[in-house]
């Protein structure tokens, strides 16, 4: 059973079609690497996942459930309100500006959600946020808030924010981009970490070491479409399409 | 020595007035500053059901003068209906700078709530919280420290404008000062009410100062 799939998701904004026929099937516990040059429609893609886009037209199952049903850019099916919820909050996400709550401390940061959205008992929530930020090496960092971290810090706050929903998937939105160069180290161990443990994760990431390394399949996207996708042995020896040999040649 | 004597006479009925004009602005203002949350959120939302009306209440009160508004709400409404007399002047001016400072505060709420990072909302959807509990736990205490400095502003500006509530018959500290100044048939009196006056003013810049010190902790 897969735990995600999309079937023929289109994405426009205006006139401007930013996702056409994307299909893609992600099993239970494998890493996906989407890259692909700025524009091809990684990051869209991984938004209209959970939501954060609502796609124009197409469908994204998940567990063989029919998650979304779009056409002409409204949602006409899908399954029940509450199942729709209980699956999204199964999607943790991390951004490219890490998007941490600035008000808050880096122990509120992890805990708010478990506490609001599933009225998790403060005190064990408080438990979990010490134990996730001890995974991402910042336990010391408890009550410092998100502004006097470094970016390598703030994200791998933001990972275990997302980690503190217990996600059965994981969503990487360019987690390094906006890192100095010697942070982004600090950020891939920890989805390396997370990867091993079996986590499904999706990963848009200008990082190539890091998915020839950890992904279970690299998904190429160019101009709205997945263009080639294989395992990182296929894809960085041996590129099918132009475009790919293209891409890889200017980043590698 | 005869002038300070003069002002030490005066200065209960001063006291008195100035009394009356701070009333007037902090419950005007606190009680504005919670009809302008709904008023923003409300101008803010998708539904031309809610957005419009907010709009056009904005619209209404910070398009028409204050001292019209309230010659309005205190003699005007009871001609249209008598049942919305108003007999106490003091509640009709209540009225009238609490709806008026909402369609001002309404504003700066907005505009503090719109400048927040639109990543906030995507960071708060993505954990699943609601709108209401985006709003409530993670966009508004945001903004909290933002909104401070017009909040004082507003704050200042309604205190001087209180001075319009002469014209409902009320004793406010311009009012006051007036009357001892014609009765006693010298202008010596409006020196000590500017200096009341500035004295609030810098009481209440202090205290808005400090706020805004206290919620600048995390940035």
């Amino acid at each position: 059973m897969s735990y995600i799939k999309t079937e023929a998701l289109c994405k426009d904004f205006g006139d401007l079609k930013v996702l056409k026929d994307v299909n893609l099937t992600v099993e239970q516990g494998e890493v996906i690497v989407i890259i692909g040059p700025s524009g091809a429609g990684k990051s869209t893609f991984l938004r209209s996942l959970n939501t954060l886009e609502t796609i124009t037209s197409g469908k994204i199952f998940i567990e063989d459930e029919l998650f979304v049903h779009a056409e002409k850019g409204k949602v006409i099916g899908g399954m029940s309100k509450e199942k729709h919820k209980a699956l999204l909050l199964e999607m943790g996400m991390v951004f490219q500006r890490f998007n941490l709550f600035p008000h808050l401390s880096v122990r509120d940061n992890v805990k708010i959600a478990p506490i609001k959205v599933k009225n998790m008992d403060p005190e064990a929530a408080d438990k979990l946020a010490l134990e996730l930020l001890a995974k991402v090496g910042l336990s010391d960092k408890a009550d410092a808030y998100p502004n006097n971290l470094s970016g390598g810090q703030q994200q791998r706050v933001a990972i275990a924010r997302a980690l503190a929903m217990e996600p059965k998937i994981m969503l990487f939105d360019e987690p390094t981009s906006a890192l100095d160069p010697e942070l982004v180290g600090e950020v891939l161990n920890v989805m390396k970490d997370l990867a091993k443990q079996g986590m499904t994760m999706i990963c848009v990431t200008h990082e190539m070491g890091f998915a020839r390394e950890v992904a279970d399949r690299v998904v190429f996207m160019y101009d709205g479409v997945i263009l080639e996708e294989g395992t990182p042995a296929e894809m960085f020896e041996n590129p099918k399409t132009d475009k790919a040999k293209q891409f890889l040649n200017s980043v590698l | 020595m005869d002038a300070l004597n003069k002002i030490i006479t005066w200065m209960p009925q001063l006291l008195n007035g100035a009394k009356m004009t701070i009333i007037i602005t902090i419950l005007s203002v606190a009680i504005g500053l919670v009809l302008s949350l709904f008023l923003a959120l409300g101008k803010m939302s998708k539904n031309p059901i809610i957005n419009k009306p907010c709009s056009a209440y904005i619209f209404f009160f910070r398009g028409t003068p204050l001292l019209m508004q309230i010659y309005f709400i205190y003699f005007g409404l009871p001609q249209f209906n008598p049942a919305l007399t108003i007999k106490s002047a003091f509640v009709a001016a209540m009225i009238a700078y609490t709806l008026n400072s909402a369609a001002y505060l309404a504003e700066n709420i907005r505009a503090g709530i719109q400048s927040i990072d639109k990543g906030q909302n995507e960071a708060a959807k993505a954990l699943g919280m609601t709108y209401g509990q985006t709003m409530r736990y993670i966009i508004i205490p945001q903004t909290v420290r933002r909104l401070i400095p017009p909040v004082g502003n507003e704050f200042i500006m309604v205190l001087k404008d209180v001075s319009l509530v002469a014209i409902i018959g009320l004793s406010d500290l311009t009012k006051v000062t007036r009357a001892i100044s014609s009765s006693s048939a010298t202008a010596l009196v409006y020196i000590p009410a500017m200096i009341i006056y500035l004295i609030i003013t810098a009481v209440f810049s202090f205290i808005f100062n400090r706020l805004e010190k206290k919620y600048s902790v995390y940035e």
